[in-house]
């Protein structure tokens, strides 16, 4: 038992010591270059001696090496490479020093231990930070690796397994128990693994959370050195514990929906909470790329105090509100037009424009929202507008449009909310219009809140205490 | 003659040396040396740019011009309805008949282990609803028969039943909602969605305030303040009665072009003093100056509620001439059609201890509810008929909620009804801007005392607000003393649930 701890001890030098001959060897290496030039021909002499200790260290290194790749925590197959190479670059060393005095060979031995070094060396990193640590940075696995746990849209119809329980073994025991490590003999990321347990034997064993070592070991006192995940990484959290157990005791199946199981209201609870509403954005936006729009027609309106932006940050899609103009003059109106690709949501409250003007704005075919309330929109106008086909809004509060002008926007596919408060429209012709439009919510307003006599009166004790 | 010219320039040469201050010498020191340094270490390669270019480009931008957030916005403005004092969520929204049966009995121990309330001592009695509760529209929610008007447009609604805070008393807890800090010195929500937009209507300011009730919020103007951003974002607050904005109107004599020629000249010597000290402050005074300016006409304008038809009079029940709260919510919709992208109302009046009969829930609080409902009411069928609902987030809500139990100040009876502040759960309703109509989230226990599923704080309110803006709450930031400040701090998280 003393043997083997101190084997275990021994062995654990292996990557301190390995740095040694990475470093004599590669240093020697670069002497030996220095001394081909006249200058530090004088070098030569020292070139056997970076030999005979890269040797030495590269033997050590393999001797610690064996001691602790036999501990088995290792991936196999690049463990034994990883061993055979490092004694091969050993033996190389060696050869370096027995001929160190033939120029030639000794230039051949450079090159093998150059090459040599690296390979171990990486296959060496490859064991201990897991596959793929050097390249990480090229690989989109850096991104997957955090967005782990993704939210649920409907924590009842996932899968139990997959869905609820190896995203927790993923975030909490894969860095260890995964293709890359597999301490213990363990690897949990694929279920036949998960049940054919580690070299101590199964860890799972169904209906029995406690008495399975997969759970039991959460549960242990974190200062025992059996505790999983061990102390200083991340901990299981309270609710991915009682997922856990409730795994287990309802049966530690791979295949089911979590609806399948029994479910307590704690579990129900925790269910619910992987589910996390979906962050909603704005989706009346127009899916495709679109050009900048000219920088100088925006000058334009700018200058005449027209507030145009981006609807979002980096968007090329516009926004523009007319909110202190009343009216627009034809070079206004051109660089308008010329924004007919990007302006998708327009604000002209109060627009007062000539009739050919408005028929102008047809062009704006792009559009989505359009606000034209308290302008003198006329019916040509208006119904010359069914050009634009992705309008989804359109407010004519105040205007003197008619009903059967408005007959016309059945051509807009879009069209979801039409307001027409304020605007002369017979009851009649709403009736008309609301039939016609059947898929758009018509908002006809003229909405009341009747003065009820407690909303002027003020309740005082003595009133009441009759 | 000249002895007097004389005379005169050794003065202004006098008044030239007191105004240098202790300040700019340092201030010198430490622009000049760093300058210096830095001059030597670029050694001269302009990999800054020239100067002047760099200057002018600061000055040139307006810190109110209009911005676009993060991502396309649902809401383009924000009403937000503080009623200051924090109404009672168990007289309006949150019905609970369990507590109806233990109205009068003393409050279990298990309740009071542990806390500690703003006044009430020992043990105090249970108080049930004070109202009559009905399930109002499609959507079924619970409102109280002291809201009728409100009860009619429940469908439009989306409550928020487990809202919590960490403070007890009015002014820290009115900080935290607003500014979320409920310390001092944090710039309020207004406030950050105007430094994230700027204000669209460049003849207004983008962040108005208006008060009722008569009295400010406890925490006073710090609640619409900047804190450490540019002052130029700070919530202007409005009159509803006499001049909207104090001393703005020109003084007898003076006319507009006099007006426009001072102010000229006032921003010139203030864009000396920016390229000298570039401080962002000097900018900012650049532009309230500017919109003082352009405020003269505009503002008169949008806060005359005269020629509003009286049929909207009617529907918001205001009382022109007077101040008072109704006529905030009607200049609310104003501001809102006109661009004006933050309006904050608070009104005073909702701390319903029961010490005396204005702040009695069975009177004072009734009373308050009435002049409420129907200006609320009519802002969202009003906001509705207009097309603009969708578009304006209304909040409405207090700094925390009430006991359900009944304040025995100092272990005394009370000589009214009355509950003292709560802060494990209380009610906050959201409408239009792209929130879900008549939805509800959140529940309390049974008998409204501490909230047990949905449970959402201030931060969480304030990162929803922004994100209807079109802003990542956690990316809305500002650099100040060294680190980069959000509204939400490191905390926050949008509100999925009542987002359309």
């Amino acid at each position: 038992m003393f043997l083997f701890a101190f084997t275990d001890f021994i062995g654990r030098f292996h990557p301190l010591l390995v740095h040694l001959p990475i470093g004599i060897l590669l240093f020697t290496i670069l002497l030996q270059w220095l001394s081909t030039k006249e200058k530090w021909a004088a070098l030569q002499s020292v070139i056997p001696l970076g030999y005979l200790f890269g040797a030495a260290s590269a033997i050590a290194s393999c001797i610690t090496g064996y001691l602790l790749g036999s501990a088995g925590e290792y991936d196999e197959t690049v463990l034994n490479l990883h061993q055979w190479m490092g004694i091969l670059t050993a033996f190389t060393a060696i050869a370096g020093y027995l001929f160190s005095h033939n120029q030639q060979n000794l230039k051949y031995i450079a090159w093998a231990i150059l090459g040599l070094v690296s390979i171990t060396g990486h296959l060496g990193g490859t064991l201990t930070h897991g596959e793929g640590y050097l390249t990480k940075a090229f690989t989109s696995a850096n991104a997957d690796s955090l967005a782990i746990k993704k939210p649920l849209t409907n924590a009842q119809e996932a899968l139990v397994y997959a869905d609820v329980i190896e995203p927790i073994l993923k975030e909490k025991c894969f860095s260890c128990h995964a293709a890359s490590k597999q301490k213990g003999g363990l690897r949990l990321d694929n279920p036949e693994w998960v049940l054919k347990g580690g070299k101590n034997g199964v860890v799972l064993k169904p209906n029995n959370a406690i008495g399975s070592e997969l759970y039991h070991r959460i549960l242990l006192d974190p200062i025992e050195e059996k505790h999983m995940p061990p102390k200083g990484k991340p901990q299981v959290t309270e609710k991915e514990r009682i997922l856990l157990e409730w795994w287990i005791a309802q049966g530690g199946d791979f295949k089911k929906q979590t609806k399948q199981l029994e479910q307590s209201p704690a579990i129900k609870q925790a269910l619910a909470s992987l589910e996390q509403a979906p962050v909603k954005l704005n989706t009346d936006l127009p899916k495709e790329a679109v050009a900048a729009a000219p920088i100088a027609s925006l000058n334009i309106l700018q200058s005449k105090g027209v507030t145009v932006l981006p609807v979002a940050k980096g968007s090329h899609y516009l926004t523009a509100n007319f909110v202190n103009l009343t009216s627009l003059d034809a070079s206004g109106i051109d660089a308008l037009l010329a924004l007919k690709q990007q302006l998708i949501w327009l604000k002209m409250p109060k627009m007062q424009l000539a009739s050919a003007d408005w028929k102008k704005l047809s062009a704006l075919t792009n559009l989505r929202k359009l606000d034209l309330s308290y302008s003198n929109i006329n019916q040509e106008a208006i119904t010359s507008f069914i050009t634009m086909k992705s309008l989804f809004y359109l407010n004519l509060v105040g205007t003197k449009v008619n009903g059967t002008a408005l007959i016309a926007l059945k051509e807009l596919p879009e069209l979801r909310e039409l307001y027409l408060s304020g605007t002369k429209i017979a009851t009649a012709d709403f009736e008309t219009l609301k039939k016609t439009l059947t898929k758009t919510t018509i908002d006809t307003g003229g909405y009341q809140v009747v003065t009820l006599a407690t909303d002027t009166t003020l309740i005082k004790k003595q009133t009441t205490l009759k | 003659m000249s002895h007097n010219n004389q005379q005169l320039i050794d003065a202004a040469n006098k008044a030239i040396l007191e105004q240098q201050t202790r300040r700019h010498f340092f201030r010198e020191c430490v622009t000049g040396m760093g300058a210096m340094a830095m001059g030597s270490l670029l050694g001269g390669c302009n990999w800054l740019g020239s100067k002047d270019q760099s200057g002018l480009a600061a000055i040139n931008t307006n810190p109110l011009m209009a911005q676009a957030p993060h991502f396309a916005p649902k809401a383009k403005s924000v009403i937000y309805l503080h009623m200051a004092g924090a109404p009672s969520q168990l007289e309006l929204f949150d019905y609970k008949p369990d507590l109806q049966k233990l109205d009068g009995q003393d409050c279990p121990q298990s309740l009071l282990e542990g806390k500690k309330f703003a006044f009430i001592r020992g043990v105090p009695k249970m108080m049930g609803p004070q109202a009559n509760f009905k399930q109002r529209g499609q959507s079924g929610a619970w409102i109280s028969d002291h809201l009728p008007h409100l009860a009619t447009v429940a469908d439009e609604l989306a409550f928020l039943k487990a809202v919590q805070t960490d403070q007890f008393n009015h002014g820290p807890a009115q900080l935290l909602m607003h500014t979320g800090s409920a310390r001092l010195g944090r710039p309020s929500m207004g406030a950050w969605a105007t430094y994230g937009l700027g204000s669209e209507n460049s003849n207004l300011p983008g962040f108005v305030v208006l008060t009722s009730g008569g009295k400010f919020p406890d925490a006073g103007k710090s609640v619409w303040g900047s804190g450490f951003l540019p002052s130029v974002y700070q919530g202007v607050q409005c009159r509803s009665e006499g001049d909207p904005v104090l001393f703005i109107k020109d003084p007898a004599g003076m006319n507009r072009d006099l007006r426009k020629a001072s102010i000229d000249a006032i921003n010139e010597a203030n864009r000396q003093t920016y390229e000298e000290f570039k401080d962002p402050e000097t900018v900012a005074r650049i532009a309230q100056y500017e919109m003082a300016y352009r405020m003269q006409i505009a503002v008169p304008d949008v806060m005359n509620i005269n020629d509003e038809p009286p049929s909207i009079h009617d529907m918001y029940g205001t009382q022109p001439g007077k101040s008072c709260f109704a006529n905030n919510v009607l200049l609310a919709r104003k501001l809102v059609e006109k661009g004006v992208r933050f309006v904050q109302l608070f009104d005073w009046g909702w701390d319903s201890h029961g010490t005396d009969e204005n702040l009695a829930i069975d009177y004072g609080f009734v009373n308050k509810c009435r002049s409420m409902d129907k200006p609320v009411t009519a802002l969202l069928l009003d906001l509705k008929q207009r097309g603009l609902l969708d578009e304006t987030l209304v909040v409405w809500g207090g700094e925390f909620g009430r006991t359900p139990m009944q304040e025995n100040r100092d272990g005394k009876k009370m000589p009214f009804k009355g509950r003292d502040h709560h802060t494990e759960a209380f009610t906050i309703w959201m409408a239009g801007g792209g929130i879900q109509k008549g939805v509800s989230f959140g529940e309390t226990d049974e008998i409204g005392y501490s909230a047990i599923s949905g449970k959402v704080d201030a931060y969480d309110i304030q990162a929803t607000i922004l994100n209807q803006l079109g802003f990542d709450h956690e990316k809305l930031v500002y650099p100040f003393q060294g680190r980069s400040f959000r509204l939400t701090d490191v905390h926050g998280r949008v509100i999925n649930e009542i987002v359309a």
